[in-house]
């Protein structure tokens, strides 16, 4: 069931897997009807856009589903695509219209503000023993869904400001703004517990 | 003239006419991964002879690239198209009055196997109008996992006569092996799951698909 | 992929967002059959084209098609089958000497074809690859991909109905059998090879 959003068996350091490189010839390709190149596209994007998914949700169950709407999507509207544009902003602006949808779908069904699926015992942030990557998801969680957006696609998912704002519809200076606040928040709620963590010397598990 | 002049000028022919036949283009371009050009030569002069003969060329072919993935040598090549090239004629009569070309294959593969001529037309006889590909492959694997022929048969024969789907024989013969691997003889697998898609047939055929081992 | 780097307003990054980005960057190991379940998601959409009204509806049941599937998932050679949704004609076609020159069938008929999960353990490989009879035994067909340096290799292929013969070729040259999966007899060529059952759509 929908829990955590990071992997809890990854520690500081282990920033990025190592990702082969993209045939940029695939979604011509998948455009035209090959059904195959379509498969390369879903098996070597579905890691990341469920990495993003997982982390603006909250939930693996709707992360999930949200990830196969978007193929679904893309599939549909390749014919749409134009074949000079890159791919992964195109990609990443269903996907993340796809996760506003369902966060809005989920509001209606519940009274409460995003907290995703995530226990009530994960939110206590200094309890003892506490995950570092689970504390990461409890400050990611309650920030506005605006900024948690901004703030994956740039700094997570590595697109550039100009690549969001095209995908968005959002101004630059406003989504400058959306990721200097969500870094603020996460400093000011996390600062403490890495600055204890570094004195420690302790890693977590 | 020498049998290689000949075999050159038979060849040259046929490739002539190869090319200008409509729809072999898609057969040829797969034979041109064969690096090695008189092996790709002699494949390519038996898959045209067999199909001038009437004999569909798509399994030949796959069964050529199977050769050469096994690193089997041209003369063994030609003989397991030649073999291949026999069973499929007798799986078009077995399967008459129609099949497909996956039928074709499946029943010469069938055939292979082991698997009673008789249960192949008796297959088609139940099923005249749809595709047995799937039919013909369970009835093939459980065979080839040792169960009697005839009693594979007659499970297989009756289940379809009851109305059970290919998809549920696909799943009899995954539970049946998953009941070998766990020490239960075939025979006896097979007579228990057939016992149990059996009390799932009448009277409306339907597909429980969630009951799993 | 790479992010914009020379974007001067990004000073963000101090250690602590680093840390961060650390706890969130990690690629998630999606769920085995996870992109053959987006492909069955594709097929049910073109089986059933969805008005404008009716997308609403399409979430619901898209997830009843989920449940479903997942009831199907399980068994051990990871072969999906596709129910329900959508009929796919048989094209019942005459082989033999009244055809004429023409090939009987179009080569693997991409409307027939079922998405397969494949998976393979093998730790010191660069790269695996899958060749069987659903791809003419091509080695540049269908390779497979592994997520980080040791994980399991794995991918998704098309093959249409019935029983299929098919090997794991490791490194361009040597051919393994599938150890999930039932060995196959090659009465032709001898050698290791393993049996995949696709199920009827």
């Amino acid at each position: 069931m929908g829990l955590l959003r990071g992997n809890l068996s990854h520690t500081l350091g282990l920033h990025r897997e190592p990702v082969s490189e993209f045939d940029p010839t695939l979604p011509i390709r998948a455009k035209h009807g090959d059904e195959q190149a379509f498969i390369r596209i879903v098996e070597f994007y579905y890691p990341r856009c469920l990495r993003f998914a997982r982390n603006m949700l909250g939930s693996d169950q709707d992360a999930e589903e949200a990830v196969q709407d978007t193929f679904v999507r893309v599939h549909d509207s390749f014919s749409r695509f134009r074949e000079d544009a890159r791919f992964d902003p195109w990609l990443f602006r269903i996907l993340a219209n796809r996760c506003r949808t369902t966060m809005a779908r989920n509001r209606r069904h519940r009274s409460l503000i995003e907290y995703g699926d995530i226990p009530q015992t994960a939110t206590a942030e200094h309890e003892i023993g506490a995950d570092w990557a689970e504390e990461v998801n409890v400050v990611l969680d309650s920030l506005p869904a605006d900024q948690r957006e901004a703030f994956l696609l740039r700094h997570v998912e590595d697109l550039s400001y100009e690549d969001i704002s095209a995908m968005t519809g959002v101004r630059l200076s406003a989504l400058r703004m959306r990721v200097k606040r969500a870094c603020d928040t996460l400093r000011a709620r996390l600062g403490e517990r890495s600055e204890n963590d570094r004195k420690h010397g302790g890693h977590n598990g | 003239m020498s049998p290689r002049t000949n075999n050159l000028l038979l060849g040259a022919a046929l490739c002539a006419a190869m090319v200008a036949a409509h729809g072999v283009g898609a057969q040829e371009a797969r034979l041109l991964s064969i690096r090695d050009d008189a092996t790709r030569d002699r494949v390519r002069i038996f898959v045209e002879a067999a199909r001038l003969r009437g004999t569909p060329t798509e399994p030949l072919v796959s069964r050529a690239l199977e050769g050469i993935a096994f690193k089997a040598d041209a003369k063994r090549i030609e003989q397991a198209l030649a073999a291949l090239e026999k069973r499929m004629r007798r799986a078009k009569e077995l399967l008459a009055p129609h099949a497909t070309v996956d039928e074709l294959a499946a029943a010469a593969d069938a055939i292979a196997n082991r698997v009673p001529e008789k249960a192949i037309s008796d297959l088609r006889r139940i099923a005249p109008r749809r595709s047995i590909t799937v039919e013909i492959g369970v009835l093939t694997e459980l065979v080839a996992k040792g169960v009697k022929p005839s009693v594979a048969a007659t499970m297989v024969r009756d289940l379809m006569a009851k109305g059970a789907t290919g998809a549920q024989l696909t799943e009899l013969n995954a539970a049946v092996q998953q009941d070998v691997a766990l020490g239960v003889t075939p025979m006896e697998a097979l007579v228990l799951r057939t016992r149990g898609v059996m009390s799932l047939l009448p009277p409306a055929a339907s597909v429980n698909a969630a009951q799993r081992p | 992929m790479i992010g914009n780097m020379v974007d001067t307003m990004d000073d963000e990054r101090d250690e602590v967002i680093e840390r961060v980005v650390g706890a969130l960057s990690p690629l998630p190991q999606p769920r085995s059959a996870a992109v053959a379940r987006v492909l069955m998601a594709v097929r049910a959409r073109r089986a059933q084209p969805v008005s404008r009204v009716r997308r609403a509806i399409w979430w619901a049941e898209d997830t009843a098609v989920s449940a479903k599937v997942a009831g199907l998932l399980a068994a051990a050679s990871l072969t999906i089958g596709f129910v329900a949704r959508g009929t796919m004609t048989e094209q019942v076609t005459y082989a033999g000497a009244e055809s004429t020159s023409i090939e009987m069938q179009p080569v693997a008929s991409m409307s027939s074809a079922v998405p397969v999960a494949m998976a393979f353990e093998l730790a010191n490989a660069k790269t695996v690859s899958v060749v069987g009879d659903f791809n003419g035994w091509d080695p540049a067909a269908n390779p497979m991909q592994r997520v980080g340096a040791n994980g399991p290799w794995s991918t998704t292929l098309l093959a249409k109905p019935g029983r299929h013969t098919y090997a794991f070729l490791v490194d361009g040259t040597t051919l393994v059998a599938d150890p999930r999966a039932p060995k196959a007899k090659n009465p032709d060529f001898g050698g290791d090879a393993s049996v995949l059952m696709v199920r009827t759509p």
